[in-house]
């Protein structure tokens, strides 16, 4: 019976593995373009058609990339100035998730549920309709062209809280109420007990974090104004408008930026992805 | 339910044991005092949250609703001036504030459909493979690791009259020379900002998708096969209706993530392309209030958003509570 | 892992009391947009005016152009707005009409007199930044935009740039058909293009030309002589993809590529700071005089010869700061303004000062002449509290004949509908 079956299957795989690897194509394309023309001279970017191979290799892209055009090294600055903000996010973020999603998943008190709702309502300001009143905050707090002023806004989010929160609704109860008897304070449990064992959820969650911090343009652009203080991607809409743009050198710099997310990524990928995390978020 | 177990096997045994040490009476009289100290100290856990939503989230928000009620210029030293709902009656009279609501609609609708019914299908055929089912998981995410303006930066020069997407879409119509108007041709503009949409997200669904059908107990897939299903049957009746819960996860967050769209259309306006066609409502409340001035009018506009987003996630709870999946 | 993110957090925790140590100094704020050469010079002027004030301190803070405005706007919005900054004066205006940038304190800059003043520039200098006989603002550059023509380009083809260069809007057309290189509708080569998004500069003084205004005298109506308008769209539409597609908004921007002379672009519209970034950029191609300026071109029917509108850049002071620290604000900005031949020099702005612009020296450089006659047919810039808003308004408009094929009169009724409803709501 199995023999008669293997040939329609043996189409379907084919047919699978093909779209599988058209979508592929249309997801590669974009980053091998990016790719590629970071080592070309800008006259040959433009041309019809696209050269994916140069002539040329002109590595010397990177290095005007990196050393700017007023020789200034600032992007390297700039870079260091999103790693500090993008990983101090992330580390709030995920204590803070998880201090408060374990308070909404394993404790009883009144008005737990308001507090759930209400946080979770948080999820949908978008960023552009308080942007003003927020700005004003920040200024009274006098935190402008601060690392606090880039981190403050972003200590935690909506969507931290609401992850956290599923993943531990489902951790045992005996287990907590057994260290509690055993005498272990709270947060004692909470740092020994509980977030050990937060370990896939917490890499995703700091992977996600951190990727809309590296990502974060509006903020930045309002509240630091000094050189030195600048993000990578104020950095980048900088130098796209400035004078002496070159596509070559332009995607030299998008390839050098997304370096820190590759390695991220790479080293947590394994809990990221495969992780039967997400199973248990619902509602 | 569907319950996940990793990672806390490695809390002692031990501790489980001990529990059943206790007596009855001892048990619930300690219970009584434990309920009220954990009250406290969830309470305490949720604190700091709490707090700085408050200030970094309900208070601009409170403010932005107070904003909505009255007229002022962003850049004038008078104060805002009271006018009760005038700014929200101005709205519902605009045809700006009705083409935006079109344009967020078609765009959140374009590409809330792409996004939900192709990570689905990516989903399912990643996980009928044998091998390399990491790599492409890993594949379709690497979009979502560079920063919006690093894509847009790509998508501009892609989509240049001289770009990959003439000369790409030209070799599979053998249509030399037709420029397709990307960034011009009102449909097609649109059809851009959801591609870019689309190219970035579409691996992180994915990825969610697998889990989710990854985590249906095995025993059920082979119940079925024994009952003679064939592979479709298996999908449309027994995998479908029990990744419900993902799949109501996944709507509610690719939903919200595109009304809350603003890079794309952002850079994509500000680098030449009109913006009309692309005016969301996040794009128009930015340039109310920073190119108009009128914080008010922005303010009440971006609370009209909000009531959307609100109402359209509270449906999508309601239908999906309609009949809850169980299987464990 | 965990130890890694505890010692992050210490090292932040450390490193934030330190930042706000800083002596007790008069901290003067000034932001400006991005321009490398200009940077240079006036971090010079910055050292040697500390080193005059020991107990001041400027801060230059640099944002990219485009966002600058939005920038400047959201800070004052909070009040805490830069003391010295500088806008497009179309963006200035409000800032002057809302009260928010103090009057010039000439004593401070050393004049007996606000006519002293007015007397070192040349004539109408301040007129866009008077208001009710106050001056609000001291010019950094005044611009005016000419055509700048890749003579090589145009011999390829056959035509001598010298005598065949456009003069009139429909010859800019014309010519713009022999430059041009296409594969099939895409264009390689352009002749000339526009430079889109600065509406009031370039494109209503074509409407101007031929009869037309955007607001009428009394400030009431909108939209004036719409036979002029419908002419001056028709152009555009007529110019983008649905025409002769000769350009269009989505290519790259005509005046970045010029320089680069890699065969694409013939012709741009540019001011005198493109000489400087012309031999900066490709110091080759500016020796070579492979290039040349020519004036704006007029329609063939228009009833007024205009040129491209100028512009300046001014530089204000923040109202409300105090006084004392407005002195010193103005102080330094004397002192950098006293440099014009190094800003011109430099970085290629022209400050219109009367000494400069009537100087031997000015008059020999490349090209000046064709910038200061084209200036004295000029009008400075459509100037209103609403300015930006309606520009954005005939960007639509034009967006739509251009690209999206809506018909020319739809599409002037809708800006006509926008625009009246601006200027009802005061």
């Amino acid at each position: 019976m199995n023999n008669i079956r293997i040939s329609p299957l043996r189409i379907w795989d084919v047919l699978i593995w093909s779209f599988l690897l058209v979508f592929a194509m249309f997801i590669i394309v974009p980053l091998l373009f990016m790719i590629t023309a970071s080592i070309m001279p800008a006259t040959e970017i433009m041309k019809l058609p696209y050269p994916w191979i140069s002539k040329t290799f002109q590595w010397q892209n990177y290095w005007f990339g990196l050393r700017g055009a007023d020789g200034s090294f600032l992007f390297l600055r700039n870079i260091l100035n999103s790693l500090i903000v993008s990983s101090t996010v992330t580390f709030t973020t995920v204590i803070l998730s998880a201090l408060s999603g374990y308070g909404l998943a394993k404790f009883k008190f009144k008005g737990r549920n308001m507090v759930f709702i209400v946080m979770m309502a948080t999820m949908m300001i978008p960023f552009e309709v308080i942007m003003i009143p927020l700005y004003m905050v920040a200024m009274k707090m006098r935190i402008q062209n601060t690392y606090l002023g880039l981190i403050l806004p972003f200590l935690t989010t909506a969507f931290g809280v609401f992850m956290m929160r599923q993943f531990l609704i489902t951790f045992p109860d005996e287990i907590l109420d057994a260290a509690r008897i055993d005498g272990g304070g709270e947060i004692f449990i909470f740092n020994r007990i509980v977030l050990p064992n937060c370990g896939p959820a917490i890499a995703t969650l700091a992977i996600l974090t951190f990727r809309s911090q590296w990502d974060n343009l509006l903020w930045p652009l309002m509240v630091v104004q000094s050189e030195e203080m600048k993000t990578i991607p104020q950095y980048i809409t900088k130098y796209m408008a400035e004078t002496h743009t070159d596509e070559g050198i332009m995607m030299a710099i998008a390839v050098i930026a997304s370096i820190p997310m590759f390695i991220l990524f790479s080293t947590m990928s394994k809990y990221f992805i495969n992780s039967t995390l997400y199973s248990s978020i619902k509602g | 339910m569907v319950v996940i177990s990793k990672g806390v096997s490695t809390v002692p045994e031990r501790i489980i044991r001990k529990k059943n040490d206790f007596t009855d009476d001892g048990k619930r009289r300690k219970n009584w005092s434990m309920e009220r100290k954990k009250a406290r100290w969830g309470w305490i856990f949720v604190a700091p949250t709490l707090l700085f939503f408050m200030v970094f989230s309900f208070y601009p928000m409170f403010n932005a609703f107070y904003m909505g009620l009255t007229k002022k210029d962003l850049l004038s030293l008078n104060p805002p001036k009271f006018i009760g709902v005038k700014n929200y009656t101005y709205l519902f009279k605009s045809a700006d504030f009705w083409n935006s609501m079109k344009d967020t609609a078609l765009f959140t609708l374009g590409t809330f459909l792409l996004l939900l019914v192709f990570s689905l299908i990516l989903a399912a055929f990643i996980i009928s493979r044998k091998k390399l089912k990491t790599l492409l998981q890993m594949l379709y995410y690497s979009p979502a690791l560079l920063s919006s303006v690093v894509a847009a930066l790509i998508w501009l020069l892609i989509f240049d009259p001289r770009g990959l997407a003439n000369q790409t879409l030209n070799f599979i119509c053998q249509s030399p020379g037709i420029d397709h108007k990307w960034l011009a041709a009102s449909n097609m503009l649109r059809l851009s900002t959801i591609i870019v949409y689309f190219w970035k997200y579409i691996g992180y669904f994915t990825i969610i998708f697998v889990a989710g059908i990854g985590s249906i107990p095995i025993s059920i897939h082979e119940a079925a096969e024994i009952d003679g299903a064939s592979r479709w049957q298996d999908f449309w009746c027994i995998t479908f209706p029990l990744i419900k819960p993902t799949t109501l996860l996944v709507s509610v967050m690719a939903m919200i993530q595109c009304l809350k769209t603003f890079s794309t259309q952002y850079l994509f306006t500000t680098a030449g392309a009109p913006t009309k066609p692309i005016n969301v409502i996040t794009l128009n409340i930015y340039n109310t209030a920073i190119r108009d001035h009128r914080i008010g009018r922005a303010s009440a506009m971006s609370m009209i958003l909000f009531l959307i987003m609100i109402v359209l996630t509270w449906f999508q709870f309601k239908i999906s509570k309609s009949d809850d999946v169980t299987y464990m | 892992m965990k130890k890694g993110w505890y010692l992050l957090l210490l090292l932040i925790l450390l490193v934030f009391p330190f930042q706000g140590l800083a002596a007790k100094k008069t901290v003067i704020n000034y932001w400006t947009h991005t321009d490398d050469n200009r940077t240079r010079i006036e971090d010079k002027y910055i050292a040697e005016f500390e080193k005059l004030h020991p107990n001041v301190e400027i801060k230059r803070v640099v944002n990219e152009a485009s966002k600058m405005g939005d920038i400047v706007l959201t800070a004052f919005a909070a009040n805490n707005g830069p003391d010295i900054f500088n806008l497009p004066i179309e963006q200035e205006y409000g800032y002057i009409c809302n009260k928010r940038v103090a009057p010039v304190d000439y004593r401070a800059l050393g004049y007996k007199s606000l006519a002293a003043l007015k007397d070192d520039y040349a004539a109408n200098t301040f007129e866009p930044v008077t208001m009710n006989g106050k001056i609000y603002g001291l010019p950094l550059e005044l611009t005016n935009w000419c055509i700048f023509i890749n003579k090589k380009i145009f011999r390829s083809v056959g035509l001598d740039p010298e005598k065949d260069y456009p003069k009139t809007w429909e010859e800019m057309a014309d010519v713009s058909e022999k430059l041009v290189l296409r594969n099939g509708e895409i264009l390689i080569r352009r002749g000339f293009d526009f430079r889109y998004p600065y509406y009031l500069v370039s494109f209503l003084p074509m409407v101007q030309q031929l009869g037309g205004d955007l607001i009428s005298a009394d400030g009431k109506t909108a939209i004036v002589n719409d036979q002029a308008w419908i002419k001056a769209l028709n152009f555009m539409k007529e110019w983008g993809p649905h025409g002769r597609n000769l350009g269009s908004p989505t290519y790259i921007n005509a005046r970045k590529i010029f320089d680069k002379d890699n065969n694409d672009i013939a012709m741009c519209l540019s001011g005198f700071y493109q000489e400087g970034r012309l031999k900066n950029d490709n110091p080759e191609f500016f020796d070579s005089g492979e290039w040349m300026v020519v004036p704006f071109p007029v329609f063939e029917d228009a009833v007024e010869n205009q040129g491209c509108a100028f512009y300046g850049h001014y530089l204000m002071v923040n109202d409300s700061i105090p006084k004392k620290k407005q002195k010193i604000a103005w102080e330094f900005i004397k002192y950098m303004l006293d440099h014009p031949m190094e800003y011109l020099t430099e970085v290629n702005l022209i400050q219109p000062r009367k000494n400069l612009v009537n100087s031997e020296f000015f008059k020999e450089l490349p090209y000046t002449d064709v910038f200061m006659d084209d200036m004295e047919r000029s009008k400075a810039v459509f100037l209103h509290q609403n300015g930006y808003q309606f520009e954005q308004y005939i960007r639509e408009a034009i967006e739509a004949v251009m690209l999206s094929g809506t018909k020319t009169e739809e599409a002037l009724k809708t800006l006509k509908r926008n625009i009246q409803e601006v200027l009802d709501e005061e």
